[in-house]
C-alpha cells in the first residue's frame, strides 16, 4: 500500500538531507539570518547580495552546528550574488546541475536560517533565455514555484539528482527567481579574481529619441540613444563621441533604449575596441570607441 | 500518463479517502466550523481549543452525517488542543503516527474544511519540525511547518503521513503556503495529562 508514495516521501527527504551537507546559515544582517551555499570545499560560500547588509562582522552556522566567521570576498548587485569565504576545514560543496532540467521536474528548495535544514518543494515552472537586469545578465531565466520560506534567499534550488540547478532569491523586487549556476559560476569567478564584476564604461548621458522617418527605414530602427553629455576624459570622449551625436548600434547590435546600451557594456567587452554606428549632422558613421571598465 | 504518475495519483487518493472516514467538523450551530479527526471509536475527538474557545453548544458531524452535541473533556490553550466527547460507538478511527519521525522533505497531507469545502485535501512536504524557529520568539512549543495550502477550516483536522497516520493537528497558517501543526506526541502528551495514560492512544474501531 501506498510504495509510490513512501519511496517519493523517503526519497524527497534523503535528497534533503544529503544537501543539507552542504547548506550553511548566514548572518549578516541584523534581523532573520539566510542561507549560503558551499560552493567549494577550500570555504568558498555563495549566497544573495541582498542579505548581506554589512561587510564585516558576518558569521556562517555550518551543517555540523559550528559558527564560523566570514570574509565577504566580494558582490554583484546586479545578479544578487555575494561571496563569501570562511576557514574550510571539512566542508562539503554541493555538485552543480549540468543544466539537463526541463519545465516540470520536482525541485527542492533548501534554506537553513536557524540550526537545521529547512526544505519546500516544487516544480520546475519556466526556464528561458538570458535576460538583462538593468546593469547585469542572467544567463537564463529560470523559474521555480517553490515557496521561500523566510531566510530562504541565497540558498539552492536542488534538483532530485541533489545537484545545485542555481541559487534562490526574493532580492528582484520582491519576485521569487533562481538565478542559474551558468551565471554562479561566471560571478563567482570573477568575484574571486577581481573582488567584483567588471563592468563596461562609456562615459556618456544618453536619451532614447525618435529618428526622422527617412533614417529609420534606412536603418530599420525606430528609435536610437541621443547623446546629451559626455564625461570629460571618457572613453567616449576618447573616441571622438560628441553631444548630439545619436548612437543607432554597438558592434552590430541595435541600440533603441537605454537598456539595449547597458547590456552590451560586459565585462568581457572591458578593454576591447567597438564600432559605434551613429548618426551625426545626417549622416551615418562609424566610430571606434575603447571600452573602460566602471569604477 | 505515465504508470508511474498513474500509481502515484491512485495513492494519494487512496490516502485522502481513508483519511476522511475519520475527520468530522466542529461547530456551534452559527456557521463557521472547524474540524477535528476521531480518535477513539467510543467518540473522543481531538480538535484545536481555539476550534472550541468560546463556543457554548457545540455539535460535530460525524462521517456517516449524524450531527450529535459534543461536551469538553479538555482544553489546552498553550498547546491549543481540545479533547471532545460525543455519544456514540463503533467510530472510525485514525490510524496512529510518529511525528518524530518526521524530517524536511517528507510527504504530507492536510484533511479539513477549507473556506467550508467539507473534507479538502492539501499536500505537499515537511519544511521542519521542532521548537526553534527564528522568525517567530521562542515558545517552547513543538511544531510541525509544512508546505502545503491550509486555509480557515482546516484547523483542528489531521496532518497525516504516507500511510494515513496521523502526524499532527494542524493549527494555523503562517502564509499562503505555510501550515503549522501540533505534532501527534504532544497530542498523546495531553491526552495522557488530561485523560490518562489508556486514552492517548488512538484506540482502533474493533478493540473495545
Amino acid at each position: 500500500m501506498a510504495e509510490v508514495l513512501q519511496s517519493l516521501s523517503n526519497a524527497l527527504a534523503d535528497t534533503v538531507q544529503a544537501a543539507g551537507a552542504g547548506v550553511v546559515r548566514v548572518e549578516a544582517r541584523r534581523r532573520l539570518p539566510a542561507t549560503g551555499i558551499v560552493w567549494s570545499a577550500d570555504g568558498v560560500i555563495v549566497t544573495a547580495h541582498h542579505v548581506v547588509e554589512r561587510d564585516d562582522n558576518i558569521t556562517v552556522g555550518l551543517p555540523n552546528g559550528q559558527s564560523v566567521s566570514a570574509t565577504l570576498v566580494g558582490r554583484d548587485p546586479s545578479t544578487d550574488v555575494a561571496v563569501l569565504r570562511v576557514q574550510g576545514s571539512s566542508l562539503t560543496a554541493l555538485d552543480k546541475a549540468s543544466g539537463d532540467y526541463r519545465v516540470g521536474h520536482l525541485v527542492l528548495a533548501i534554506g537553513r536560517p536557524g540550526e537545521s535544514v529547512l526544505s519546500t518543494l516544487g516544480i520546475i515552472s519556466a526556464l528561458g533565455e538570458s535576460f538583462r537586469t538593468g546593469a547585469g545578465k542572467v544567463d537564463r531565466y529560470l523559474q521555480a514555484d517553490v515557496s521561500m520560506y523566510p531566510g530562504f534567499s541565497g540558498g539552492p534550488l536542488i534538483g532530485v539528482d541533489g545537484k545545485v540547478i542555481g541559487m534562490n532569491t526574493s532580492g528582484f523586487r520582491g519576485a521569487n527567481i533562481t538565478i542559474p549556476v551558468s551565471t554562479l559560476r561566471r560571478v563567482v569567478d570573477a568575484v574571486l579574481a577581481h573582488g567584483h564584476v567588471k563592468q563596461g564604461y562609456l562615459g556618456i548621458g544618453a536619451q532614447p529619441v525618435r529618428l526622422p522617418s527617412a533614417l529609420s527605414q534606412q536603418l530599420n530602427q525606430e528609435t536610437a540613444l541621443l547623446i546629451a553629455s559626455v564625461e570629460p576624459d571618457s572613453p567616449a570622449d576618447k573616441g571622438g563621441l560628441l553631444l548630439g551625436d545619436t548612437l543607432v548600434a554597438l558592434d552590430g547590435e541595435p541600440l533603441r533604449h537605454i537598456d539595449d546600451l547597458m547590456g552590451l557594456l560586459t565585462s568581457d567587452r572591458v578593454g576591447s575596441t567597438v564600432t559605434v554606428r551613429l548618426v551625426r549632422g545626417g549622416e551615418i558613421k562609424e566610430v571606434k570607441v575603447t571600452i573602460g571598465e566602471r569604477a | 500518463m505515465s504508470d508511474l504518475l498513474q500509481q502515484l495519483n491512485a495513492e494519494m487518493a487512496s490516502v485522502a479517502d481513508n483519511v476522511k472516514r475519520s475527520l468530522v467538523q466542529i461547530s456551534n450551530g452559527r456557521g463557521g466550523a472547524g474540524a477535528g479527526t476521531i480518535w477513539h471509536a467510543d467518540g473522543l475527538i481531538v480538535t484545536n481549543a481555539h476550534v472550541i474557545s468560546g463556543r457554548h453548544s457545540l455539535n460535530v458531524t460525524l462521517p456517516d452525517g449524524r450531527m450529535l452535541p459534543a461536551r469538553v473533556l479538555a482544553q489546552d490553550e498553550t498547546r491549543d488542543l481540545a479533547a471532545l466527547a460525543v455519544e456514540a460507538s463503533g467510530l472510525p478511527t485514525i490510524e496512529p503516527g510518529d511525528s518524530r519521525q518526521l524530517k524536511p522533505g517528507h510527504w504530507v497531507f492536510a484533511v479539513g474544511h477549507p473556506w467550508g469545502v467539507l473534507g479538502a485535501v492539501t499536500a505537499g512536504i515537511v519544511i521542519g519540525v521542532g521548537s526553534q524557529w527564528p522568525e517567530f520568539p521562542p515558545s517552547g512549543q513543538d511544531y510541525v511547518v509544512v508546505s502545503l495550502k491550509v486555509r480557515p477550516g482546516n484547523s483542528g483536522g489531521p496532518l497525516v503521513d504516507v500511510r494515513g497516520r496521523l502526524v499532527g493537528v494542524n493549527a494555523m497558517m503562517t502564509g499562503p503556503n505555510v501550515g503549522v501543526a501540533v505534532p501527534s506526541h504532544v497530542v498523546k502528551a495531553f491526552l495522557r495529562e488530561a485523560l490518562g495514560t489508556p486514552r492517548a492512544e488512538p484506540v482502533p474501531e474493533g478493540i473495545l
